[in-house]
């Protein structure tokens, strides 16, 4: 019996520790364009990637083909209260333009989207500017982080992290750590 | 005896228990996959190439040109290194045989 106990202590224990483990990135992804990589960066363990690829979607009602770039979204496997996206648009060359390309795209990701805060930064050694806010999603509040890092060679990067409302908090270290592993590969 | 029987079956019973709670914490959404993935599906979509600007917005500078499509004929593929493989010869598993009638009785033992 007692030997029992302290197994099921020990195993317990394993678990805890198991559980408040720091958040690791050890996959790295490297997006490319028309077979040249323009970045890099790690997918959490236990996230999975969708790759995207370039493609055409047509608005039914409007009729119009938009070409769209590569998205690359992820998410822990278990949690989908969590959520990050890349993208790299062709013809957004600079931070301004990034900016536009975000306002165009931030109505279709959240509604009512408020800004809390804006800041200047550096990712991967490379400017960003990266707006923290507010906004709903299915009923449901969402805070989101879009950040445009300017890539050398007339390109940005367009990198959106989403927390729902009930997300554990802990992923932030998870997001945070895909931003420490952005690397420009130009 | 018996003492030593409830206990036991009250640990068991107690560890059952325990083993539910514990999958109960498990996330629902366990392997189902991108059945829904709505902030993807709507990173895809922008407005920016698009001609038609519902904002009325004076000072915004000229759009870009839309780019080019994706190629919409990919080049002939390589040769993948997983061949298919070849035809099966024989389906592995055989169709019952058609239902005859029983095998006669045995013989009775002779004595």
């Amino acid at each position: 019996m007692r030997i029992l106990l302290t197994s099921t202590f020990a195993a317990c224990a394993a678990l805890w520790m198991g559980a408040v483990e720091p958040a690791s990135a050890d996959t790295p992804v490297t997006y490319t364009n028309e077979g040249r990589a323009l970045f890099r960066f790690a997918v959490p363990d236990f996230w999975m990637l969708r790759t995207g690829g370039p493609r055409e979607i047509e608005d039914t009602k409007l009729g119009d083909a938009r070409a769209v770039a590569r998205v690359m979204g992820m998410r822990p496997v278990t949690d989908d209260n969590v959520w990050m996206g890349f993208v790299s648009p062709t013809g957004v060359a600079t931070i301004q333009d990034g900016i536009r390309y975000l306002e165009d795209v931030d109505k279709f990701l959240v509604k009512e989207p408020t800004i809390n805060s804006t800041s200047n930064t550096r990712i991967g050694g490379l400017p960003a500017q990266v707006f923290r806010g507010t906004g709903s999603r299915d009923g449901r509040g969402v805070n989101f982080t879009a950040t445009v890092i300017d890539l050398p060679g007339n390109r940005v990067v367009i990198a959106i992290a989403i927390l729902r409302d009930g997300a554990d908090p802990a992923y932030a270290d998870d997001l945070n750590a895909v931003f420490a592993s952005f690397r420009s590969l130009q | 005896m018996t003492r030593k029987l409830i206990k036991r079956s009250i640990l068991a019973l107690g560890l059952g228990a325990a083993s539910f709670t514990l999958s109960a914490c498990d996330g629902v959404s366990v392997g189902v996959g991108y059945g829904y993935d709505p902030f993807y599906d709507s990173m895809l979509w922008n407005d920016y190439y698009h001609d038609v600007d519902v904002d009325i917005d004076v000072d915004r500078p000229d759009r870009p040109d839309r780019p080019n499509p994706p190629i919409t004929n990919p080049p002939a593929r390589p040769k993948p290194p997983i061949a298919k493989p070849p035809a099966r010869p024989r389906p592995p598993v055989a169709r019952p045989p058609a239902a005859r009638p029983p095998i006669h009785r045995p013989a009775p033992r002779r004595r």
